[in-house]
């Protein structure tokens, strides 16, 4: 038997670390031989520093051209010990896995993508994906929503953003804190709010990714403008330890969240029992 | 496929000394005055024929319980292979066999799972008859036949072994016997079917099972899985001894001098509080209320979408090390269905 462990991972350098705000870098993976160039919005690589661990990190960049980009919290051993690491330490990646937002089914329609906090990370995936395809795709809505002001992702591309006339883009803090840099029109208010003022409507294809708390306010909304589950498209939190639909950790109802998700369409969660209902979180 | 076999009790040993010969022999030992246990035997004198239920399940000797996957130094890191070395496992009864089809599936299911295939391919599966006691419900699983997952099976008829073969390995360990084995006669045949209909009517515990898939989702909400969760210990006690749980989790193990260490996949239990738990600390299953209910929905419902199977086999291990004395998936089911009063959850 000549099997490969599908555990083996794929030695990676750091190519670049980019700090983004105090806990949140920008890493750069060199990826020499292809190995993830076939990766789409919203799937995620399992990325393992020797001696520490793996964890499920969500691919950031809508296309992934030699090098991979992954945006990373400080939050827990794996991420903290990636945090004292530099440019030319390598790391494993394994991936990408699962299937995420179907890019396909969205031509031709109009889209709303909503991020939350650190959600907004897969989501630049997406957007950056359909900025690409721009003309196989209708109106555009980007709605990114964080606690504090300052902990604003992607500045610069957010600026650019806001400059362009082929996407309408909110961005909302519950608390403006710290410098707020002209001409970033950061509102007060949460994500719920800006879907409320958005021109989303029923014709939409919406992809939801943030904390596991918010999905269920932000669907309310998206209720009360019409939209149907079969158009809405949720990035579940899960910890996918394995990646490969074998250690459970991830499953939920009859599927598991890393192999049929992480983007799952709302009409096919209704009948699935604890998918978004949770306890505990800082809020 | 050959014909089956008969083997007279008198000629066992030559038959365990043709295992023998294979490799390192396991099979149910008598470790306590109630409990049983794979071990590895040198004579059928060790052998424990009437055991029924070991505490592990046989699925320890291909998805052992800590096994190392990566091991890394100097800056490198590569594959461990699992141990060359052929394993028999003599004694294993229908719900077991039944358990390894089913991890055979999984694991094999892609991406395949090299570690616990090459284990399961250096391998020879002797199945043998039982007689169930009050907590076996095999027969409503429909895993109470030898299913496909062996390689030779035994049925006790009394003064001989009635013996299916199933597979090349099989077929070479028996042509090797020749001499003590002869073909099934018709006689042989009448005492085999005899067995399995007395067996038949020995289930006592009156289970139905068609509706479990519907079952699990309407009664959700069902007051019962509180009252179990006040009294569960979240112990976890029930996965490890269940046949087809496989839930893991891997870690690395980092040497003294962090330069060198190996990535290790253990043994998980739904059951622990922070298995669905996830950054933020929020928690899909913060409750011993919600993962006992998970646990029940995944035994009895829960594969039915991912793999069109149900991963409960009815082999009663659960029932019989749960500690709180609240796991009895049969009474659990009947008070689901209705069939059962539940008096603040007695079983």
């Amino acid at each position: 038997m000549n099997l490969k462990s599908p555990f083996l991972p794929q030695k990676s350098v750091i190519r670049s670390v980019v700090p983004m705000t105090h806990d949140n870098y920008l890493f750069e993976f060199r990826d020499s031989v292809g190995h993830f160039a076939s990766c789409k919005p919203g799937q995620f690589v399992e990325l393992w520093v020797p001696g520490v661990g793996e964890a499920p990190i969500s691919v950031c960049s809508g296309s992934i051209d030699g090098n991979l980009q992954l945006l990373i919290r400080k939050v827990g051993r794996v991420t903290s010990a990636l945090f004292d690491m530099q440019e030319g330490d390598w790391v494993g990646l394994r991936g990408p896995y699962g299937q995420g937002f179907p890019v396909e089914k969205y031509k031709g329609k109009d889209v709303c993508m909503v991020a939350g906090g650190l959600g907004v990370a897969p989501m630049r995936s997406l957007w950056q994906y359909i900025l690409d395809h721009r003309e196989d795709y209708g109106n555009l809505i980007l709605i990114y929503g964080m606690r504090h002001s300052i902990d604003l992702l992607f500045r610069a591309e957010f600026k650019q953003l806001l400059r362009r006339h082929d996407i309408d883009v909110f961005i909302a803090a519950e608390e403006i804190v710290g410098p707020d840099l002209p001409p970033m029109s950061v509102q007060l208010g949460r994500v719920t709010d800006m879907v409320r003022l958005s021109a989303v409507d029923a014709g939409y294809e919406v992809a939801i990714c943030g904390p596991p708390v918010m999905y269920k306010y932000v669907v309310q909304e998206l209720e009360k403008k019409s939209v149907p589950d079969s158009r809405i498209w949720l990035s579940l939190e899960r910890h996918m330890k394995c990646g490969i639909g074998k250690c459970g950790h991830c499953f939920i109802g009859g599927e598991f969240t890393c192999k049929e998700g992480p983007v799952f369409q709302l009409s096919e969660l209704r009948m699935l029992p604890e998918v978004i209902e949770c306890e505990g979180g800082a809020h | 496929m050959l014909k089956p076999v008969v083997l007279p009790k008198n000629a066992f040993k030559l038959f365990f000394q043709s295992l023998k010969g294979l490799g390192t022999v396991y099979a149910p030992v008598k470790v306590s005055e109630k409990s049983y246990s794979f071990k590895e035997v040198h004579s059928p004198e060790e052998i424990a024929f009437e055991a029924l239920r070991t505490i592990l399940p046989p699925k320890k000797f291909f998805y052992p319980q800590e096994e190392t996957l990566i091991r890394y130094k100097n800056g490198d890191f590569e594959e461990v292979q699992p141990e060359k070395k052929f394993q028999v496992i003599f004694g294993v009864h229908p719900c077991d066999l039944a358990s390894l089809g089913i991890l055979d599936t999984i694991f094999s299911s892609e991406p395949a799972d090299s570690h616990y295939l090459k284990r399961r391919e250096q391998s020879l599966l002797v199945g043998l008859s039982c007689m169930p006691d009050k907590h076996c419900f095999c027969n409503a699983m429909n895993a109470d036949t030898a299913g496909s997952a062996y390689d030779l099976f035994l049925t006790d008829t009394g003064e001989e072994y009635f013996i299916e073969i199933r597979s090349a390995k099989g077929v070479e360990l028996i042509k090797s016997l020749a001499e003590k084995v002869s073909d099934a006669n018709p006689e042989n045949h009448e005492a085999y079917k005899e067995f399995w209909k007395k067996r038949e009517a020995a289930f006592s515990h009156g289970l139905e099972t068609e509706n479990l898939r519907s079952l699990l989702d309407l009664e959700w909400e069902n007051q019962i899985w509180d009252e179990m969760g006040k009294r569960c210990l979240s112990c976890g006690n029930c996965t490890p001894v269940c046949p087809t749980c496989y839930c893991f989790d891997l870690v690395d193990i980092a040497g003294l001098n962090a330069k060198e260490g190996e990535r290790v996949r253990q043994w998980d239990s739904c059951q622990f509080v922070g298995f669905a738990q996830v950054n933020g600390d929020f928690n899909f299953r913060a409750t011993p209320a919600d993962r006992l209910k998970f646990w029940y929905r995944h035994k009895l419902h829960g594969f039915d979408d991912a793999y069109g199977f149900k991963t409960c086999v009815g082999c009663g291990r659960c029932t019989e090390s749960c500690p709180a004395g609240i796991d009895d998936i049969v009474q659990v089911v009947k008070i689901l269905q209705g069939k059962k009063e539940n008096k603040h959850y007695e079983p």
